[in-house]
């Protein structure tokens, strides 16, 4: 056992932190919730210099060749920022499920968006709302129009690709297609949570053959291990933004004075924060457990990412929850960033699979599959 | 990051897999209750078993007849004993007194104790809360006095686990009779066979014995036969306590492994189209989980010498209520079955579920309660102020 972090993986933290405190502050991310655009092109354009986006592309296609355990040592770091933007879905998710893909499309997408020349997101839900490849209903032929939907497509104002994962006669099948092929139209959706979701619309949007990532009926095979990796990296940023939570309301605990005190010297109070301090710190190491499982390739590592993402969602909004009572009337307020972190977190909750999806990969481990008949 | 057992932590995991599987746990005799934290039944038999494999010295240095293992192998025999439900009740005891015995102790309790303990002839109780020192534990009223080469004790401990049939008991007690509070406390070593000791059982809710309430009075301890230095049973206590939270609770996850598994069997057979029931074990699963990884990061920080107050507390608060949970599942699981007594025609589960869904109600309080845990946190990690004392 050795719960340490690399040398790698420490100085990747060290920088980050020290490079969103200084271009990165609370004040920025809230402008940006607010602002219905709320993309952030200068800082993109720097954490590109600095190599983030390219952090799990491989160095001959100009990324850096980094594991995946620096890359959730980095985005934890982007949580407890509450970082805007698409930086899982793209860097994370996009990139994960481009490098599994064969063929010289996802390779040169890959190498521009190393560099942070281009942005890639993903359509995968539909009406249903389902994370599941039964659940898929657009139908992509491999030449040929597309017609159809899709919902709940993160930044598909400012990214330049998007991979479609689709139902084709072999099965689910994805393509990438660049957000200017004709026929493509994104419309906001108007959330609460701050980030920045769309419905999709695709009208008679043609097919080319070297838009197909991977072969057709193949594109499970290449979202399903991304969607794990992007499921711990949201892990990793609901436990950032978890500790964030815990620093604002235990600082808040400190300097607040009522009844001649300070509430933290109040049993309630205290109390409440040693509950955000077990839930971040459990959620904290289940995440760093599952990651360590899918790295080393163990059998079990599929449940152990389920688990994680499953107990840290609901580990994390505790904390979010509980924290709206621990800060009081001030964290109920706009201007306070309590609400950005609280609805960050239930962003991640949601993305890579809610947790009724992941306890059903969960239930299946313990021997209780859905339908065992 | 590795959470893995290196290749020789797995050996070692295959050689005890492999004793408990050529000595099943239900063929040793019991002595004492199983208080359901995951460690079993108390069994002389079972402790005397460990001690003649080197089990109970595994960790220790060589001069004291130890076998010089890191502390992984500990964490892997814990979890493989409560993963078999193997009766080792008085293992965690043994552990922490021993550690200190070597790191406190004087010459001549490493040189009376630790042969035994490592054969598995002494187990220990712990003298600390009293009628009147609960959560307050300083307001302790035992004394022991100097008289030529012994100390004489007078008072009272309660709720002291397995006082009845363990050997020797750890007692606080206050020594300097002018001092207050933390200071001029001392640990003393007191065998169970001294004149003046009189240990009466406490009748648990659960119907069995768990618990003693330990009188003394003017027992004579030998003056030596003191953990630490006189006057320094505080620090004793703390090192105690945080040691009694880990080392007595980390088996708790793969305790509560099984007892899911026990429930997933029940379900498939009972229940199969369940969906409320599968969803809510596959939660408990998640939980269990979480419990798991925090106690590892826990003995981790621990194993390197760092604070592990945090994690320790945090660990011990959650095992106790996630335990309650997980009981708790288990009796709505099995209905109307679900309070029948282990024995009972009818009982499920061999009415495992019936008797720690009992004990689990103890574990929020023993060790320091959940809310002193809360508070330890609060003040020693997270650094809030502490609460005003009254008078």
């Amino acid at each position: 056992m050795d719960l340490s972090f690399s040398p790698a993986q420490q100085i990747l933290q060290q920088s980050a932190r020290a490079f969103l405190q200084q271009r990165c502050s609370i004040t920025r991310v809230q402008e940006l919730a607010l602002d219905p655009r709320g993309f952030a092109a200068d800082l993109w354009k720097e954490i590109a210099t600095l190599g983030w986006p390219g952090l799990l592309i491989s160095p001959e296609l100009g990324g850096s060749g980094g594991t995946v355990g620096e890359a959730l040592a980095l985005v934890e770091e982007l949580g407890r920022a509450c970082f805007p933007g698409p930086f899982i879905a793209s860097a994370v998710v996009a990139t994960t499920a481009l490098g599994l893909a064969p063929g010289r499309r996802a390779r040169d997408l890959l190498a521009a968006l190393a560099v942070g020349e281009r942005i890639c997101t993903l359509a995968v839900l539909e009406e249903s709302g389902r994370l599941d490849p039964d659940a898929l209903a657009l139908p992509i032929a491999p030449s040929g129009g597309v017609t159809g939907r899709k919902l709940f497509v993160p930044d598909a104002h400012v990214a330049t690709d998007v991979i479609v994962l689709g139902r084709g006669a072999a099965g689910p099948t994805a393509v990438v297609l660049p957000m200017d092929r004709a026929g493509i139209g994104a419309h906001p959706l108007d959330s609460m949570a701050g980030d920045k979701l769309f419905e999709l619309e695709l009208a008679d949007v043609a097919i080319r053959p070297d838009d197909l990532l991977g072969p057709p009926g193949g594109g499970w095979a290449l979202l399903g291990p991304a969607f794990r990796v992007g499921a711990l990296a949201r892990c990793a940023e609901m436990a950032g933004a978890a500790q964030r939570v815990l620093e604002l309301c235990v600082e808040h605990a400190r300097v607040r004075v009522q009844g001649g005190r300070p509430i933290g010297g109040y049993q309630a109070i205290q109390h409440a924060c040693a509950d955000l301090y077990r839930d971040v710190e459990s959620a904290r190491w289940l995440t760093w457990e599952a990651e360590w499982k899918l790295t080393s390739g163990r059998p079990d590592a599929h449940a152990a990412v389920a688990a994680a993402k499953a107990y840290g969602a609901e580990a994390a909004l505790r904390v979010a929850r509980r924290g709206h009572q621990i800060m009081g009337a001030i964290g109920y307020c706009e201007e306070h960033p309590l609400h950005l972190f609280h609805k960050r977190i239930l962003t991640a909750a949601l993305d890579a699979g809610d947790s009724t999806w992941h306890l059903e990969a969960v239930a299946a481990s313990i021997g209780l599959p859905q339908d065992r008949r | 990051m590795d959470f893995g057992r290196s290749a020789v932590e797995q050996a070692f995991a295959d050689e005890v897999c492999d004793f408990l599987r050529a000595h099943p746990p239900e063929t040793f005799a019991l002595d004492g209750t199983d208080a359901g934290y995951g460690s079993g039944a108390h069994s002389g038999a079972f402790t005397r078993a460990l001690g003649e494999r080197g089990w109970l010295s595994l960790t220790w240095p060589r001069e004291h007849g130890g076998r010089e293992r890191p502390m992984g192998f500990l964490l892997v025999l814990l979890e493989e004993l409560a993963a078999a439900g193997a009766p080792f009740g008085p293992l965690g005891g043994c552990l922490q007194v021993s550690e200190s015995i070597i790191r406190n102790g004087s010459a001549t309790l490493q040189r009376e104790i630790l042969p035994q303990v490592a054969r598995g002839l002494a187990t220990f109780w712990q003298g600390y809360s009293e009628p009147g020192a609960g959560s307050d534990l300083l307001a302790l009223e035992t004394r022991a006095r100097l008289e030529g080469d012994h100390w004489v004790l007078d008072g009272r401990k309660i709720w002291s686990s397995h006082a009845g049939i363990a050997t020797y008991g750890t007692v606080l007690a206050r020594t300097d009779p002018a001092s207050t509070r933390n200071r001029g406390l001392s640990m003393l070593m007191v065998d169970n066979r001294l004149p003046g000791m009189d240990v009466r059982p406490i009748r648990s809710l659960t119907g069995q014995v768990y618990h003693y309430e330990v009188f003394m009075d003017g027992v004579r301890v030998p003056r030596d036969w003191v953990m630490g230095k006189p006057g320094e049973g505080f620090g004793q206590l703390l090192r105690g306590l945080d040691t009694d939270r880990f080392w007595g609770r980390f088996y708790k996850a793969p305790f509560l492994r099984r007892i899911l598994g026990l429930l997933v069997e029940y379900v498939r057979a009972e229940r199969p189209d369940d969906a409320v029931a599968r969803h809510r074990l596959a939660h408990a699963a998640t939980e269990i989980a979480a419990l798991r990884a925090l106690f590892h990061r826990a003995a981790w920080l621990i194993e390197h010498g760092l604070p592990a107050t945090g994690p320790v507390s945090a660990a011990k608060i959650m095992a106790a209520e996630l335990g309650q949970r997980v009981l708790s599942l288990g009796m709505e699981l099995l209905g109307s079955f679900g309070v029948l007594r282990a024995g009972s025609r009818w009982a499920r589960l061999r009415g495992e579920i019936e008797h720690q869904y009992q004990t689990s109600w103890g574990h929020t309080l023993a060790g320091g309660t959940s809310e002193i845990q809360r508070t330890t946190i609060a003040v020693r990690a997270l650094g809030l102020p502490a609460e005003p004392r009254g008078r």
